[in-house]
């Protein structure tokens, strides 16, 4: 019964997320073939689409698909930038949000540095680090860093002190009140500036890998169509990227929580 | 009384000092001994700060005059985003056709990256304010649009019954009702769209400047290597931007919600 009601509700729901997607396309491909616009500034779905599969079909010296490596190559650097400003974020997140002198010393500091776009750092970075992976995934560390520091110190520093005091109370030790009060009460904060990093550190390397001029990503590809005039290209990379997006949020996050803050409990506390 | 609060304000000041003092001073023993190579001293970069504050040709100094670039093309890239993403927002909230259509293609396009459109803008519209403006305006667009939508649509129904039945008209139920109901979704998006286009700003003029603008100067110091320009240019950037955060996204939020009582204070 019950599996039947979400087989229907899936149905129900991609239906009123992919109908409307399909009749703008329609819209897209007439006004397109209407000759209204340029077809080289809108080309019609109807060429966009196939783009992208012969770009995924298109072998590299490699040996693998050009699009495939494109991606790979993006993800390769989100991944190890997102993951190092990740870990940081919380570590410094934490150590601020527990002690006094700690938050003292680098609030200031971060407040001053969290309004300047990570892409700034880029023309420094190539000259200390030079053109290559480093340096974009060095960009892409900056820029998830600070939503995750700010989220994470706030959300310890919004633990009730009554939660604290009763944990004392009933002779929680320093590690015990850490692992049993302040990670899991601070877990949905934390979890946000996780996303809101991810999503910066994003928005940031495929900024980067066109500035720095890589020779591999998502970024660049788009980028570098630009110079033969290759529209298809650049639509069809930025709709590879919005799927891509959606698909690593949902795959990153939706499991992260339902195994953590849901099972802890925590959220309906919060909300 | 008085006096107390200006020692408490003075203490604050200097306590948000003296860590950035004590960042600048490790950077001035790195720097004089020479530990990173490309890095130039504080005392450097300020003496190239107050060169780049002396007057161009024209009359105006040069920093102030790329600053100038950045801030008119961020304010008419912010103001397009505003104009057009709070009514479409609106609209999207009021009229359920409208949202349908409209949700799935904002809901998929808000994280594609704001400068993966710059290299179709270039295409357009080649080098210049134009694209620039476009991008920022792309960058405020979806988030002023999403959450103003959001706000409507989360507003209690009870409260629009209520209102009805009392008797409220279209227009009064969304001058009265629906408006302030959702403001708090707008300024959040307004919020957002600041930060957003900020960014975008930067990156923009990184690839679509020709001359001006504080991305640009960064940008442009790298080609001939000028490290203290680029840390110069850092620096204004970073306290814009701080200066924005603080004097413009702060006070929006007190004198708009807390003054309606939306959120409590």
């Amino acid at each position: 019964m019950r599996r039947q009601g979400r087989a229907r509700s899936i149905v129900s729901s991609a239906g009123s997320f992919i109908l409307p997607l399909l009749l703008l396309c329609a819209i897209w491909e007439i006004v397109s073939r209407s000759g209204l616009v340029k077809p080289v500034l809108l080309p019609p779905p109807s060429t966009v689409f196939p783009r992208i599969i012969t770009l995924a079909t298109t072998p590299t010296q490699r040996g693998g698909s050009l699009l495939v490596e494109h991606i790979l190559t993006s993800l390769y650097r989100l991944g190890l930038g997102f993951f190092a400003g990740g870990l940081g974020g919380i570590v410094l997140g934490l150590a601020m949000g527990s002690n006094k002198f700690v938050n003292g010393y680098f609030n200031p500091i971060i407040s001053i540095l969290m309004p300047v776009p990570g892409i700034t750092w880029t023309p420094i970075l190539v000259l200390v680090l030079g053109f290559g992976d480093s340096t974009l995934i060095a960009v892409t560390f900056i820029a998830s860093f600070f939503p995750v520091v700010c989220n994470t110190a706030s959300g310890v520093r919004s633990v009730k002190k009554e939660l604290i005091w009763a944990a004392r109370i009933m002779g929680a030790g320093r590690v015990s009140l850490f692992l049993r009060i302040f990670l899991p009460s601070s877990a949905p904060h934390i979890l946000a500036g996780l996303k809101l990093g991810l999503a910066a550190g994003w928005r940031t390397l495929i900024a980067v890998e066109m500035i720095a001029s890589a020779l591999w990503g998502l970024g660049y590809m788009i980028f570098d169509a630009k110079e033969y005039l290759r529209t298809d290209t650049i639509y069809a990379g930025i709709i590879v990227m919005a799927i891509i997006y959606a698909v690593i949020e949902k795959a990153a996050f939706g499991f992260v929580e339902k195994k953590t803050i849901e099972k802890w409990g925590v959220v309906s506390e919060v909300a | 009384m008085r006096r107390k609060e200006a020692v408490l304000r003075v203490r604050d000041a200097v306590m948000f000092a003296l860590p950035l003092a004590s960042l600048i001073v490790a950077w001035q023993v790195v720097a004089s001994l020479g530990l990173i190579r490309v890095l130039p001293s504080p005392t450097y970069v300020l003496e190239t700060l107050l060169n780049l504050c002396r007057p161009a040709k024209g009359g105006t100094p040069i920093i102030l005059a790329h600053f100038g670039a950045s801030l008119f093309r961020v304010g008419m890239g912010f103001s397009l985003a505003m104009a057009i993403g709070v009514p479409v927002g609106l609209l999207m909230g009021i009229n359920r056709y409208v949202n349908y259509l409209l949700h799935p293609v904002l809901s998929l396009l808000m994280p594609v990256p704001t400068l993966a459109w710059v290299p179709m803008l270039l295409i357009l519209w080649g080098l210049g304010d134009r694209t620039i403006v476009a991008a920022i305006f792309l960058g405020g667009f979806f988030s002023i649009a999403y959450n103003t939508a959001s706000g409507v649509r989360g507003i209690d129904k009870d409260l629009i019954r209520a209102a009805y039945t009392m008797g409220a008209s279209k227009w009064t139920l969304f001058s009265r009702v629906l408006l302030p109901g959702s403001m708090v979704s707008v300024i959040t998006g307004l919020r957002l769209a600041v930060g957003y286009s900020w960014r975008a700003l930067v990156g923009a003029e990184m690839l679509a400047a020709a001359g001006w603008g504080l991305g640009f100067l960064v940008f442009a110091a790298r080609m001939v290597s000028a490290t203290n320009v680029m840390f110069a240019g850092l620096i204004v950037i970073m306290f814009a931007g701080y200066l924005m955060e603080r004097y413009l996204v702060g006070p929006l939020e007190k004198r708009t919600v807390q003054r309606w009582g939306v959120v409590r204070t």
